[in-house]
């Protein structure tokens, strides 16, 4: 595959691609520049060829990209602008990074943190801000030797991959067949494009007539996304897409290859940015944005790796990943949605894809739980445990963003995010382990699923039906309870334990559901916590184990299936599990605020034990200072202190999150059900901060969750089948 | 200077006379060399007083003999194009209610191709403008739009002017290249 790789570069290619640059080099670097002003566009051409650059302009984006898909490999580098009247910039970048796969720099007058994020979360090589400078425009031919010096680096890693996602999909779903077949067809057709490619640089003519090609409009490509949103990503298989779309002249191939191309952008969207950005996330929090969050999580693995201080399994299991990588992918996106409140399709994507894992994981960890983890007191369900597992990973990442989130002032939230998820998903997949091995956390999910989180609406605990019946739903129907909730839960006032609201913020796999609860009313998020948590505690083993089936009902059927199982054991427990979810999530990003922290200690005294466990589990990961201390039984007094030190420790908490995680690792896999946290005062702080930040959380829990999952069961795993 | 009457070195003497021929041959040369201090004070004005900034110089650095006119192209561009916006956020805010989205994305437009031909004095107050558009405070939009449209005509009106001497300063500069 090297070889012919090499082979096929184009002849300026860089160093070490097989074949030499050729000494002039950028001069000739074909260049498309898309910009809707015309003022700009004639400055940057001229700049363009000044650089001795091939330039061809573009003043309308949906023109560029049928000139893109006309001259399909003519083109070594897109330069767009971002507002264009015709189509947005990053959709026209979604549409390259999905068709061709060609580095594309955005360039913008605006020059807010958030759109230059997002340009980098879509994957754009460079963001350039206007006025653009001849110097700036000088080095760019360097996006196109690193693009394929990357291609090079994912071609050789491919192979493994590709097992790795036809044996996950041979798992998920009984077509066998079909899924095979995609993945072998995968690797022929990168072969094919390879080919492509090089024939296009010889005769430009030859690629075209080898192959009909559709044309992915952006109504079909719409479709398609829809279709595979419905599927789930993991599952969808290029025979039932095709059902789904029914669209005449459309055959299973053209499908198959827009699937697969959109899967690689999905993981190409999440992956590759981080690494530059991961160690700046690190060093200043602050500068960190939202988007960060995204690649965070992708980068996360091979960074802890590299730091060796993860353990051995850990760093397996990350590696392990393809999946991880589709995760990280579809994580990243749904986070820059949130973080922009764009609904996204990805996003959508990205929920189903973590339900599908988080199924995969539960049987898998069912299996794994049973052996090592028969401790476990949640026994009397059996299914609570399953879910427990993941429940501890998810709570310690999101104890752990929420914590930094919330402590800090809107943007250093996010920013704090970032780094946490990086370090949470390992986390999380240690913590994952280890409550398999250590049965004895569990007695605290299980107190955590006796939290019952009412809505928040106005201290009126909502009723379980409705939250049932809303999880139930997919994300659409979340989203629109989520909204309604979220205008009743106005209240300010006290955080009673529910963290219902935050519930709902769970749910908030659809983008859709993100962006609504944004517009409505920040506010909202923080509902109320009521004491509610009373009302579950015979349930509250089954919330959590709900819970987990919770998460992937919202994202695809088989969740719902899942969640079934569960339902089995107690009506309400779906919906606990799911408000469970929740308030773990929330309850973090309260943590976070300090603010909370005496409404915490007091409420947790008042409801006693019970509440303050399951608190206490749920948010236990995100302290992980605190939680090492505290007994998980959680005497009422202990959580208090755990609430207590934790506000305190928020600060510390931010930075240390990060070194602890390396120590914490092992150690949380023990604490993360102890660690009480105080999630009730959450609700007093009513920042629209915070309701970003939630958002952000569910987004990095997902992720985090498929991250954990994924490496779960790829490291247990391996070889079924 | 007794020295230099003296006639011993050559090219003293010389002197007189060279400067006499050039004269008679160019005589448009000292008055182009007056304008050309002209316009380069001009030219020092605008960026002093802040209309101007060093984006400017980056288009002038873009001009050479494949296209001489690159600047002044580019500026009429500007004032073409500036102009439709101007008048489409004018048409915007005589609308309501206002939608401050549409004016904001007319204004970034704007404030975009001002920057990038260094109109400073207008980005800046594309930049007011949209600051208010953020707080939707019409007030504020309405009166912010008033500066960037004064500025607008400002500036064009000055680099009207200052390309009206370019020119007008271009052949002699083309004759000096030729003389020497």
């Amino acid at each position: 595959m090297d070889p012919s790789r090499a082979a096929s570069t184009p002849s300026y290619g860089p160093p070490g691609d097989g074949g030499g640059p050729a000494p002039e080099f950028p001069a000739g670097l074909r260049v498309l520049l898309v910009d809707d002003d015309p003022t700009c566009l004639k400055i940057l051409d001229r700049m363009l060829r000044k650089c001795l650059y091939d330039v061809t302009t573009c003043s309308r984006a949906a023109v560029a990209l049928s000139t893109l898909r006309e001259k399909k490999g003519w083109f070594d580098l897109v330069l767009s602008d971002v507002y264009m009247p015709d189509m947005d910039g990053f959709k026209l970048l979604e549409h390259i990074g999905l068709e061709m796969d060609l580095p594309v720099i955005m360039m913008s007058a605006d020059d807010h943190k958030d759109v230059v994020m997002k340009g980098v979360t879509h994957g754009a090589c460079d963001y350039i801000i206007k006025p653009v400078r001849m110097e700036s425009l000088k080095n760019i031919w360097q996006h196109v030797v690193r693009k394929k010096r990357n291609e090079l680096k994912e071609l050789e890693n491919s192979g493994s991959v590709e097992e790795d996602d036809k044996h996950k999909r041979s798992l998920d779903d009984g077509d066998n067949a079909s899924s095979g077949c995609v993945g072998n067809w995968k690797n022929a057709k990168r072969k094919k494009e390879e080919e492509e490619e090089e024939m296009v640089e010889e005769h430009d003519d030859s690629s075209n007539t080898k192959k009909p090609r559709v044309v992915w409009s952006v109504d079909l490509h719409q479709q398609f996304v829809t279709a595979v949103n419905q599927l789930g990503v993991d599952k969808a298989v290029p025979k039932k897409i095709l059902e789904l779309m029914n669209v005449a002249g459309l055959t299973r191939e053209n499908v198959a290859s827009h699937l697969q191309k959109y899967r690689l952008y999905l993981r190409r969207v999440s992956v590759p940015q981080h690494h530059s950005r991961f160690d700046a996330h690190f060093a200043s929090a602050q500068e960190v944005t939202y988007n960060s969050i995204g690649s965070v999580s992708g980068y996360d693995f091979q960074a802890l790796a590299a730091s060796t201080q993860l353990l051995p399994h850990n760093i397996a299991a990350l590696h392990s990943g393809p999946r991880s990588a589709t995760n990280t992918g579809m994580g990243v996106s749904a986070i820059d949605q949130i973080g922009f409140l764009n609904s996204g399709k990805q996003v959508t994507n990205s929920s189903n894809i973590i339900s599908s894992s988080v199924q995969q994981i539960n049987s898998r960890q069912m299996s794994d739980i049973h052996g090592p983890s028969n401790n476990i007191e949640l026994n009397q369900h059996g299914q609570s445990q399953q879910v427990v597992q993941p429940f501890g990973s998810i709570n310690r990442q999101f104890g752990e963003g929420t914590t930094k989130f919330f402590s800090s002032p809107s943007s250093e939230l996010t920013n704090f995010s970032l780094p946490r998820g990086t370090i949470n998903g390992q986390p999380n997949n240690s913590l994952a382990r280890h409550m398999n091995q250590h049965g004895q956390q569990f007695p605290i999910s299980q107190q955590r699923s006796n939290m019952e989180i009412t809505w928040q609406g106005q201290g009126l605990p909502r009723s379980r039906g409705q939250l049932l019946t809303e999880t139930a739903c997919h994300d659409s129907r979340l989203v629109s309870a989520l909204l309604q909730q979220v205008p009743s839960n106005n209240i300010p006032n006290h955080v009673s334990g529910g963290l219902e609201t935050s519930a709902n913020m769970l749910t908030s796999l659809p983008a859709n559901y993100m962006n609504a609860s944004c517009s409505t009313s920040p506010q909202a998020l923080y509902p109320d916590v009521h004491n509610s948590f009373i009302t579950g505690l015979a349930g509250s083993c089954y919330p959590r184990v709900s819970s987990i089936g919770a998460t992937p009902q919202t994202g695809s059927v088989k969740a719902l299936s899942n969640s079934s199982n569960l339902k089995g054991m107690d009506n309400h427990v779906p919906n606990y599990d799911i408000i469970a979810e929740q308030h773990q999530n929330k309850s973090q990003d309260w943590k976070l605020q300090n603010v909370n922290l005496p409404y915490q200690s007091g409420q947790n005294l008042r409801h006693g034990q019970s509440t303050i466990d399951c608190r206490s589990s749920l948010m236990g990961n995100q302290d992980s200072t605190s939680s090492a201390k505290n007994g998980f039984n959680g005497n009422a007094g202990t959580v208090v202190k755990n609430i207590i030190s934790t506000g305190s420790d928020t600060d510390k908490e931010k930075r240390e999150c990060i070194v602890q995680h390396k120590t914490n690792l092992v150690e949380n896999c023990n604490r993360v059900t102890y660690d009480g946290i105080p999630d009730f005062s959450y609700q007093d702080i009513l920042f629209e901060d915070n309701i970003i930040t939630n958002e952000l959380m569910n987004v990095v829990r997902k992720q985090q969750q498929e991250g954990i999952e994924q490496v779960d069961n790829e490291f247990n795993f391996n070889p079924p089948v | 200077m007794a020295l230099h009457f003296s006639s011993a070195h050559p090219i003293s003497a010389l002197h007189p006379l060279l400067c006499f021929f050039l004269h008679d041959t160019y005589p448009e040369m000292e008055y182009a060399s007056g304008l050309q201090r002209q316009l380069a004070s001009m030219k020092k004005n605008l960026f002093d007083q802040g209309y101007l900034d060093e984006q400017f110089y980056q288009l002038e650095e873009l001009q050479d003999e494949s296209s001489p006119n690159f600047v002044e192209e580019v500026v009429t561009l500007f004032f073409r194009d500036s102009s439709r916006l101007v008048a489409n956020i004018d048409q915007a805010l005589q609308k309501y209610p206002q939608d401050f989205r549409r004016l904001d994305n007319f204004m970034h437009q704007l404030k975009g191709s001002a920057s990038s031909i260094g109109a400073a004095k207008m980005k800046n107050e594309c930049t007011s403008f949209r600051e208010f558009c953020n707080k939707e405070n019409r007030e504020g939009c309405l009166r912010s739009f008033q500066k960037v449209k004064k500025e607008h005509a400002v500036l064009k009106q000055k680099l009207e002017n200052y390309f009206q001497l370019l020119k007008q300063v271009g052949p002699v500069d083309k004759a000096t290249h030729s003389g020497n």
